[in-house]
Formats: structure tokens, C-alpha cells, sequence
């Protein structure tokens, strides 16, 4: 358990989300308190339709909260206008999402670097040379996305997500399309961007193995916060699942 | 199947509106085009018939030649008037005669504008029913001094009955007073023609024709019908150059004439319209590619649940049918309303067209639902076929992008293809063939072709080449932008392809007229010795308007003027062959233009003489000395060569010279078309320029240039044409840029994953908008590129050709041809306008989870 007390990277504030109205509507979020520390690996958990993805875009700035309050950092996000919310997710926030994640026009390494190139700022080379080192392809940087495995692909995602040193990455089932090998490459990477580089992710997965990569696990359904698990194994998370299930 | 098809077409609504678009445009202009001409046909059909209304025969000189001018006729003599009336059966005969005449208002203004459109016409007043006019106001002409003006004419210059005006002809500017005000039926004037009407005698003196007629109309009394009347006076003259023909006869050959007139302007519209078909089917193309691929899961899947081939080709068919038909009714009826359009723009040119009714013809439907129809169905049978080829498999594969393979094949038809437009081209212009249109105008539609089927191949290298500054300039979205223009070499090559045909046209016909332009400014500086030219505001035709000789008189009596003369362009038959002839004084040509004489005496040529350029003696095998027969209005004749000169045709001058006294006696109407004069080397140039100003006061057609300001002129005679075109091109260049904003547009939808994502990652908007608008400026360069490329080879190719037609030299304008880059470049911007707007509004979230 961590004892010093964390600044909170991201955090919803009694967030709702409800698409459409009368009876057609749904409470994809319902008025869900939750933070997320700096540093700190989270795993978010939950049957499908539990809103864990809008939940990932609301704090990503990629859908306003019907109510309440969504914050990276100090920044309410609810307040900014679409400008500010894009340069919000270019230069402080980095995404992975499940599939198609490249430009696929793009190369590797111009993929990697696009968030930092449309912001029109230099890369730091240091720190490229460390996160390509450990995303593993140094020879494939030249490659374009089709001539990648899907694990490579993956790897390049959160690659990007990191390179820009964002105050926080979210990745929406980055491996729900890789088989295990691929998995675990992907998750180790991340896992030691957070060791080793301090970096605050927030991943959503349905995968028990991919959780125990995690510093914490929270659980979601209907839209609320079921239940929540530190420092998790998948034999704790895959137990937790069942009494929630149950 | 049908079904599929209108489905297809039902769930695509704004597609199809914008590639129907192009098809509805070129149709328009068609359309626009055929009811124009037609109205304006039977608009002109009614004046002739009405004007020869009460003609019955007609008697006429059969001396005629047929020159680049129109036909010119003798004249016959007066004296046959009272044996016509003594023909029985004869009601009325009087003598016509057809002249420049212009009034001149109080204000000095000359009314009318023969330069363009309705000419200044006099004419004899005729009594009775050989009289297509009615008196409104005031009475006929009944002596010399009295003129009676059309009521279009009088409202104009203001004028009443009684009013003094003043007449231009060929005689010297004479006062008239107005006696009476016609109406042409209803009309204020014919076709907004300028006519005035004189006694016999005046219109004699006016137009030199003393004791001539242009011919003698006769009207037949009741029971004789016209065949008979021309019996008859056939038969009572003896006269072998006079010939008799009906009033129908007559009235079918102005018809002619003037539809022959006409079909040359008709002509022109429809092959402007044609070339926007031509690019508007570009787009077709494109749209239906971009459909079939975008569709291929669901071409697939129908192929796997049994759909044949040729279901498949005509579902695409069908489909692209039903898009002909309605975009080309929609276009036929936008054309109808066009027509009226069109008939502002031509009022704006200075041509006025009177009114009547607007003729859509059936040929006018049917030709244009037919080749709408047809040129949407012919483009779409190549995409047609690609969808045939779907194979079922491909239902269950992911729309992969579209490899470019046989990249090798295509190259070498492509090369074929153009290679075969290209020969043909120049045989067209270099092979002395019966119909060089044809082979040049196909010619050149094979080098598109062609060009476009190479575009794949080449759209990729040149692309880059083109956008290599961008990534330097926009950073990552300039990486972007060229990229996307890339990634699919075949769209980005056709969608190129339709600007380049309209680049390449106006490209080619910017540098042709750079040449004409500087062969002009080339023959002046070469040729042009005098000191001023005299010449027509705006620049006349050379027939039916012009100067009377008074003018050039009066230049020379000018205190300090050396050497002048009028000068006259004409056309003849000279050894059966229609040519282009200049008439001036043979005393001081020489020292007005430097034609360069080789050997003769240019400074004597006679009445039956003639000068002939080197270059036409060594054509023609001719010798100094030698006689060659001739053709003239006046009668056959034979001329001498007694001189031989240096600068003719391939200068812009003429290949022949003859004198003002030979045009005396071989031409009926004596009106100079410039005049030039030298000032005598103790005179001052501005002291004697100033006092032909003062003549000039007297001839307000005429403006006095100097040799800057001539060459001036004439560039701006050839701008104006050239300017014409520009707006004629238009509408296929617009076409163009419509079909970039399509394609652009269904590329967007392909891409909104990609859009997403990239706004995801944390692209703005702006620079979204600012990557599909240089995507689309790369393609417009690589168009223009292209283009250019075409344009000038196009543009050395016919200049080359035309070398012995007075063209100097092949002159690329490097200025206008930047400016062309620069528009196209903008143009592209334009285009993007609207699927860059649509790129950055889509949300960001439904982008990403879209499949
Ligand atoms: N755009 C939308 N319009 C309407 N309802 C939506 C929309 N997006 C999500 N929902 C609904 O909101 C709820 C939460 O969806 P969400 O995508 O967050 O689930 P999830 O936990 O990510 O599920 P999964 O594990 O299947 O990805 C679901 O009931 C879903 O149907
Ligand atoms: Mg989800």
C-alpha cells in the first residue's frame, strides 16, 4: 500500500453520463466518484456495458459528463472549448485505444511522434531513444503500420502515448485484439513505464491476467463503482469477479 | 438487382448530387447553347423573310467571289431598271443598294457599333411594298440632304424628325436632316442593325455607286407567281452577267448564309460544352471507382449469394444511367433557362438580340439527354467492370486499399495511348491533310486520355515532388497532407486528371495567343515604318465598315505629313485560289511599312499589277513578269507581278499588294480599313498628331495610335478573344474543382477511423481543415502540372504548324502561366472548403468507433 498521499492525475467528481432520453435512456456513468494517483497503474474492470469505455472518454476529454465534474490535473474539463480540450489531450493526456491506433500512412516513428509534432514540439531524443529502446523495435521504426503485428502496433500506440510524457495515458483494452505473447509484451511495457518512469496509466480490460499488471484494480457496473482491489494477483482479481458476478 | 441499384442511389443523395453535378453543368451548357442559336435562328429567319416580304424576283450581277470577307458581288447597272418594268407581269421593280452608312449624333458619338454585332447599314428607300419599313414619324426621304433613321437608332443618338445629324460612308461625313422615323414591323430596328434610308440618288452618291444598283427587286403583280416572274425577266434581259432568282431563293440564301454564320458561333459553344462533358465525365469516373471499392464487402457478398457478373456490371450500369437521365434532364432544363443567360452575356459583348420566342427544339432534348446519358453510362463502364471482378472472397476480407499492381501494363498503354494522340496531332497539323480538325481535335483527346491513364504511374513521384516543401512548411500536417494525396496513385491521377484538361486548355490557348501577341508586336516593329495608323475604335471587321477616303485625303493634306496612305484588306481568287490581299497607295507604302522589296518596282504598281512576297513566288513557282488570272467583285481579270517583296504573310502582313486604283476598279465599296502616315522629317510628330486629332473629330469610329499604341491595341484585340475563352474554359475548370471536392469528400468518409483518431491524439481542428486542404492543393498542382506539361506542347505544336501564317515564333508566358499555378493552387483551397469542413465537424468519438 502506498502511504504518501498522491496527487490525483485525473479525477470524476459525481459524473454522470446518460445518452438519450425517456425510455430509450441510458446511465452509461451514474454520478461515479472516482481518482486516479500519479504514478499508479489502474485497471479498470467491469461486465461489457458497464461504462468503463465512456467512462475513459469522459476523463480523456473525448465526451462531456451529462453532470458533475471530470478533472485532469486541476483543469475542469467541462469548461473548455473543443480547442482546448484537443491541445488538453495532445500535450497532457496519451491514448491507446483497442484497435486501428495508427495512421496508416504514417510510419512507426512518425506515429510515435505525432502528438508531439502536431503540438510542433521537439522530441526529446533522450527519452526517445529510452522508450523506443523499451517499446523493442528499434529496427521496425521505418515501417508503416500494415507491415507491423498487432502486438508491434500496440506497442507503437502506447509508445506515442508515452513519448509526450503525458500527465496521464488511458488505454481502452489495448490487448483485446493480441494473443497472450503479445499481451504480455504490451503490458509488461507499460507496467515498466510506470516503474520506471513514474508514468500514471488507466487501463480498461475484461482480462484478469492483464489486471494483475495493475497497481489497483476498480470495478464498475452499471455505471457505478462496485468494488476495488489493491496491489491485485489474477487469482484475487478472477475471485473478485466471481463475488461481484455472483 | 434494380432494387440494389436504387438503394445504391437512394442512401448516397449527396454524392450523386455532386456527380451529377457535373454531368448537369456541361448539359447546361449545351442545352444552353442549341436554344440560343435556335431562337436566334428563327429570330433572324422571320427578319429575312419579312424583309424580302413583298420581293418577288430578284435581279443581280452573277459576278461573285467568295473570299475569307463573305461573298461580294458586282453591282448592275441602273439602266436595266426600266427594261425589268417593262416586263409584263411586273408590278413594282426598284433598285437596291446595301452600304456602310452611320449617323452621327448631336454629340459627335457614331450610333451602332460595327465592330460588333448589328451593323450600320444604309439603304434605298423603296415605295410600296418593296418596303419592309414603317414610317412612324416624319415622312419619306424625298431629297437629297433627307435621311429617315430606325427608331432603335433615333432613340439612342436622341434624335426627332428634323434633327440634323450627321452621316459617315464612304463618302466624305456628310449633314442630314432626319425626314422620318421607321419601325421594322413592330421592332424598333432589324435585329438591332443601325439603318438609315436615302433617295435612289443619295444612296448612289453615298456609296459610289453612280448609276448601279446592288440589284433590282421586283414584286409581281396578283397571278403571277415568282417562278413565272423569273421567267419572264429572264427571258427579256440579254445581259449574260445578270441572273434572276425568286424571292424565296433570295430569302433561302440569307437564311444560309446567316445560319452558316451562325454555326460557326454555335459550334464553337457546343465544343466548350463538350470539353466540360468531357472532364464532368472525369468525375463519373472517379465516383463510381471510389463506389465499387468503398462497396467491395457488399459487391462480394452478393457474388457469394449468387449474383452473376453481369449482374454485378449492370447494376453499376443502371445505376449510372439512372444518374445520366436525371442529371441530364436537370441540366437540359437549367440550360433552357441558360439560353436567356446567354443572351445577356452576348448583350453584355455588344451583340443585341432581339427578342422572341425561345425555341427548344426536340433535337435539343434528345441530343442532350442522349449524350448526358451516354457519356455518364461510357464512364462508368470501366468501374463496372473492376466490380464485376470482385470476388466473393473479398466479402470476407477487410475493404483492403487497392494494390497497384499492373503498374507495368498500365504504363506501357498509357505511353501507347498518348504516343498514338500525339502522332495524330501532329499529322493533323504538319501532314496536309483534307481535315486537320478532325485529327487534331481527336488527336488531342487521345493525349488526355492518355496522359490520364499514366496518371497512376506518375501521380506518386510528381506528388512528392510537388509537396516536397510542405512537411517543412506545416510540419506534421503537411506530412499528412501529402501522404494522403499518395496513398491512392489511381483516385489522386483521375481526380488530377479532369483539371488537367482545363489547365492544359487554357494553358495552350494562353500561350497561343502569347505568340499571336508578339508575331504582332514582332511584324510592327519589323514592318511598321510609319509614324500613326488611323484605325477603327476597338477594331472594325474589315467589311462593311471602315473609312471614307476622305479621311486619308485630308491625313495627307495635313501641314508635316510625309508619306500616307489607306489601306485596304480584301479577298480575291488568284489562280483559282481564294487569298488574303492588302490595297494601298504603291507611291508611299514603302516608306510606311517596310515590306522589304527584292526586286520589280513596288513604287509602280498599276491598276492590273500586283506585288507578290518571295516566299508565296517560290510556293507557287511564279516570276517577276508573269500574268496570273484573277477574280475580283468586279469581274475576272488578269494581273502582272511587277514586284517582288520580303515581308509577307509569315510577317503578318499579306502575301499580296496591290494598289488602292486597282482596288478602285476591282472592288464596289471603297472604304479603307486603316490609314498611316509618316511625318516629314522637319516636322514636329506631336504638332502633326495634334492636327489629325482635330480631323478625327469628324470620324468618331476612328482613334489615331502610334506605333506602341497599335501594337497595343491589337494585344488587346487578341486579350478580349482570349478573355472569351478564359470564360468558356470556366465552366470545365469549375467542373474540375467540383470533382476534387467529391473525391476529397469520399475520402473522408473512408478515412473518418483515421480522422478519429488523429483528432483523438490531439490534432485541432484547424490543422485537420489545413491537411485536407493541402491534400487537396497537391492534387490541384499535380492537374496543373500536367496540364501545363500538355499545354505546352499543345501550344509549340499548333504555332509551329501555323509558321507560314504570320506566327513568329512559339512564346511561353512564364507570368500567366504562374499565375495559372497560383489559381489552381487556390482553386484547390476552394474545393476543400467544404470536405474540410465536414472532416473537422465529425465528432470525435463516433469517429473512432466506427467500422
Ligand atoms: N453513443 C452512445 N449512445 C447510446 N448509448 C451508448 C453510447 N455509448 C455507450 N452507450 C451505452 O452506455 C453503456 C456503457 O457503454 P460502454 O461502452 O461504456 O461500456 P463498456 O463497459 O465499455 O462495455 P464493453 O466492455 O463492451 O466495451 C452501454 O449500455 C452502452 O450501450
Ligand atoms: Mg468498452
Amino acid at each position: 500500500m502506498n502511504t504518501v498521499t498522491k496527487t490525483s492525475a485525473a479525477r470524476a467528481v459525481a459524473a454522470s453520463k446518460i445518452y438519450g432520453s425517456g425510455d430509450a435512456e441510458v446511465r452509461a456513468l451514474d454520478s461515479i466518484n472516482v481518482e486516479f494517483a500519479s504514478g499508479m497503474f489502474t485497471a479498470i474492470m467491469g461486465p461489457s456495458g458497464s461504462g468503463k469505455s465512456t467512462l475513459l472518454h469522459v476523463l480523456a476529454g473525448l465526451d462531456p459528463v451529462t453532470s458533475g465534474e471530470v478533472f485532469i490535473g486541476e483543469i475542469e474539463l467541462s469548461t473548455l472549448k473543443d480547442k482546448e480540450l484537443t491541445l488538453v489531450r495532445r500535450d497532457r493526456l496519451g491514448f491507446v485505444f483497442q484497435s486501428f491506433n495508427l495512421i496508416p500512412t504514417l510510419n512507426a516513428l512518425e506515429n510515435m511522434t505525432l502528438p508531439l509534432s502536431l503540438g510542433g514540439r521537439k522530441v526529446d531524443p533522450a527519452w526517445q531513444d529510452e522508450v523506443v529502446k523499451a517499446v523493442g523495435l528499434g529496427d521496425r521504426l521505418g515501417h508503416r503500420p500494415n507491415e507491423l503485428s498487432g502486438g508491434q502496433q500496440q506497442r507503437v500506440a502506447v509508445a506515442r502515448a508515452l513519448l509526450s510524457k503525458p500527465e496521464i495515458v488511458f488505454a481502452d483494452e489495448p490487448t483485446g485484439n493480441l494473443d497472450s505473447r503479445s499481451s504480455s509484451e504490451v503490458l509488461s511495457f507499460m507496467r515498466a513505464a510506470v516503474d520506471n518512469f513514474g508514468q500514471t496509466i488507466v487501463m480498461v480490460t475484461h482480462d484478469a491476467g492483464a489486471a494483475a499488471y495493475a497497481d489497483r484494480v476498480v470495478f464498475l457496473a452499471d455505471g457505478r463503482i462496485e468494488a476495488e482491489l489493491m496491489n491485485p494477483t489474477s487469482a484475487t482479481v478472477l475471485d473478485r469477479m466471481k463475488q461481484l458476478g455472483g | 438487382m434494380w432494387i440494389v441499384t436504387l438503394k445504391g442511389l437512394l442512401g448516397h443523395k449527396l454524392r450523386f448530387m455532386l456527380t451529377g453535378l457535373a454531368v448537369v453543368l456541361g448539359v447546361a451548357f449545351m442545352a444552353g447553347t442549341l436554344v440560343l442559336t435556335d431562337t436566334i435562328q428563327v429570330i433572324f429567319d422571320d427578319l429575312v423573310a419579312s424583309v424580302n416580304d413583298g420581293t418577288d424576283a430578284f435581279v443581280r450581277s452573277n459576278e461573285v467571289v467568295d473570299s475569307a470577307f463573305g461573298e461580294e458581288r458586282n453591282r448592275v447597272s441602273a439602266a436595266l431598271l426600266p427594261q425589268v418594268r417593262a416586263v409584263q407581269g411586273v408590278a413594282q421593280a426598284e433598285g437596291d443598294l446595301q452600304f456602310y452608312a452611320q449617323v452621327v449624333d448631336a454629340k459627335g458619338e457614331a450610333i451602332g457599333n460595327p465592330g460588333r454585332g448589328a451593323a450600320s447599314f444604309g439603304f434605298i428607300w423603296n415605295p410600296g411594298r418593296l418596303n419592309a419599313y414603317r414610317l412612324v414619324a416624319g415622312n419619306s426621304p424625298s431629297a437629297a440632304g433627307e435621311v429617315v433613321i430606325d427608331r432603335g437608332t433615333a432613340k439612342k443618338g436622341n434624335l426627332r424628325v428634323g434633327s440634323k445629324v450627321k452621316v459617315l460612308s464612304q463618302s466624305a461625313p456628310q449633314d442630314f436632316k432626319v425626314a422620318g422615323i421607321v419601325t421594322f414591323g413592330e421592332a424598333d430596328s432589324p435585329a438591332g442593325a443601325s439603318v438609315s434610308l436615302f433617295t435612289s440618288e443619295e444612296a448612289q452618291r453615298l456609296s459610289g455607286a453612280l448609276g448601279q444598283y446592288d440589284g433590282i427587286s421586283v414584286s409581281a403583280v396578283d397571278g403571277v407567281s415568282q417562278e413565272q416572274m423569273v421567267r419572264r425577266i429572264d427571258a427579256a434581259l440579254s445581259d449574260p452577267k445578270v441572273e434572276v432568282i425568286s424571292g424565296a431563293t433570295l430569302t433561302k440564301e440569307n437564311q444560309d448564309e446567316f445560319t452558316q454564320q451562325l454555326s460557326f458561333f454555335s459550334t464553337a459553344l457546343l465544343a466548350f460544352a463538350l470539353i466540360s462533358l468531357f472532364v464532368g465525365s472525369f468525375i463519373i469516373f472517379n465516383t463510381f471507382s471510389i463506389i465499387v471499392a468503398q462497396r467491395t464487402r457488399e459487391i462480394g457478398l452478393m457474388r457469394a449469394i449468387g449474383a452473376s457478373r453481369s449482374q454485378i456490371v449492370k447494376s453499376v450500369i443502371a445505376e449510372a444511367a439512372l444518374v445520366g437521365i436525371l442529371a441530364s434532364a436537370v441540366g437540359l432544363g437549367i440550360g433552357i433557362l441558360l439560353a436567356a443567360g446567354l443572351k445577356a452575356l452576348l448583350a453584355g459583348l455588344g451583340i443585341d438580340i432581339p427578342a422572341g420566342a425561345t425555341q427548344v427544339l426536340p433535337r435539343t432534348i434528345i441530343v442532350c439527354l442522349g449524350v448526358g446519358t451516354f457519356v455518364t453510362i461510357a464512364a462508368s463502364v470501366l468501374p463496372s467492370r473492376k466490380a464485376s471482378r470482385v470476388s466473393p472472397m473479398q466479402a470476407l476480407r477487410s475493404t483492403g486499399s487497392d494494390p497497384m499492381k499492373q503498374l507495368g501494363r498500365r504504363s506501357t498503354i498509357g505511353v501507347v495511348i498518348t504516343a498514338v494522340g500525339v502522332g495524330s496531332l501532329l499529322y493533323g497539323l504538319f501532314g496536309n491533310v483534307e481535315n486537320p480538325t478532325l485529327f487534331v481535335g481527336i488527336g488531342a483527346l487521345v493525349v488526355f486520355l492518355g496522359v490520364a491513364a499514366l496518371g497512376p504511374v506518375i501521380a506518386r513521384p510528381v506528388s512528392r515532388v510537388l509537396a516536397a516543401p510542405l512537411p517543412k512548411l506545416k510540419g506534421m500536417v503537411g506530412v499528412l497532407a501529402r501522404e494522403n494525396a499518395v496513398r491512392n496513385p489511381r483516385r489522386t491521377a483521375s481526380t488530377a486528371a479532369a483539371l488537367m484538361i482545363g489547365v492544359a486548355l487554357v494553358g495552350f490557348i494562353t500561350i497561343f495567343a502569347a505568340s499571336i501577341k508578339n508575331s504582332i508586336a514582332t511584324a510592327v516593329d519589323s514592318a511598321f515604318t510609319a509614324d500613326f495608323v488611323v484605325a477603327a475604335k476597338g477594331g472594325g471587321p474589315p467589311v462593311l465598315s471602315g473609312f471614307s477616303p476622305d479621311l486619308a485625303q485630308k491625313i495627307k493634306e495635313v501641314p508635316g505629313v510625309g508619306a500616307s496612305s489607306g489601306l485596304r484588306f480584301a479577298g480575291a481568287e488568284l489562280q483559282g485560289k481564294g487569298v488574303f490581299i492588302i490595297a494601298s497607295d504603291p507611291a508611299t507604302s514603302t516608306e510606311l511599312f517596310d515590306v522589304q522589296p527584292e526586286s520589280g518596282d513596288f513604287k509602280q504598281l498599276g491598276i492590273d499589277d500586283v506585288a507578290v512576297s518571295s516566299d508565296r513566288m517560290k510556293k507557287e513557282g511564279w516570276v517577276l513578269g508573269q500574268r496570273i488570272s484573277a477574280k475580283f467583285p468586279k469581274g475576272a481579270s488578269t494581273l502582272k507581278i511587277t514586284a517582288v517583296f520580303g515581308l509577307g504573310q509569315q510577317a503578318g502582313l499579306s502575301d499580296y499588294f496591290i494598289s488602292l486604283a486597282g482596288y478602285d476598279a476591282h472592288y464596289t465599296q471603297q472604304l479603307d480599313s486603316q490609314v498611316y502616315a509618316k511625318v516629314a522629317d522637319d516636322a514636329n510628330p506631336r504638332v502633326v498628331g495634334r492636327e489629325i486629332q482635330k480631323i478625327l473629330k469628324e470620324y468618331p469610329t476612328a482613334e489615331l495610335l502610334d506605333q506602341e499604341q497599335f501594337k497595343a491595341t491589337r494585344s488587346g484585340q487578341v486579350d478580349q478573344i482570349l478573355n472569351l475563352i478564359y470564360a468558356l474554359l470556366a465552366l470545365a475548370v469549375v467542373i474540375a474543382l467540383i470533382g476534387i471536392a467529391n473525391t476529397l469528400g469520399l475520402s473522408i468518409v473512408e478515412r473518418t477511423n483515421e480522422l478519429g483518431l488523429l483528432r483523438a491524439v490531439g490534432m485541432t481542428r484547424r490543422q485537420l481543415r489545413s491537411a485536407i486542404r493541402w491534400e487537396s492543393v497537391i492534387i490541384a498542382l499535380l492537374g496543373t502540372a500536367l496540364g501545363l506539361v500538355i499545354a505546352v506542347f499543345f501550344g509549340w505544336a499548333l504555332v509551329t504548324a501555323l509558321r507560314d501564317q504570320g506566327l513568329s515564333g512559339f512564346v511561353a508566358p512564364i507570368d500567366r502561366l504562374a499565375v495559372i499555378v497560383v489559381l489552381a493552387g487556390f482553386a484547390g483551397v476552394i474545393a476543400a472548403i467544404l470536405p474540410a469542413r465536414r472532416a473537422a465537424r465529425l465528432n470525435v468519438l463516433d469517429a473512432i468507433s466506427q467500422e
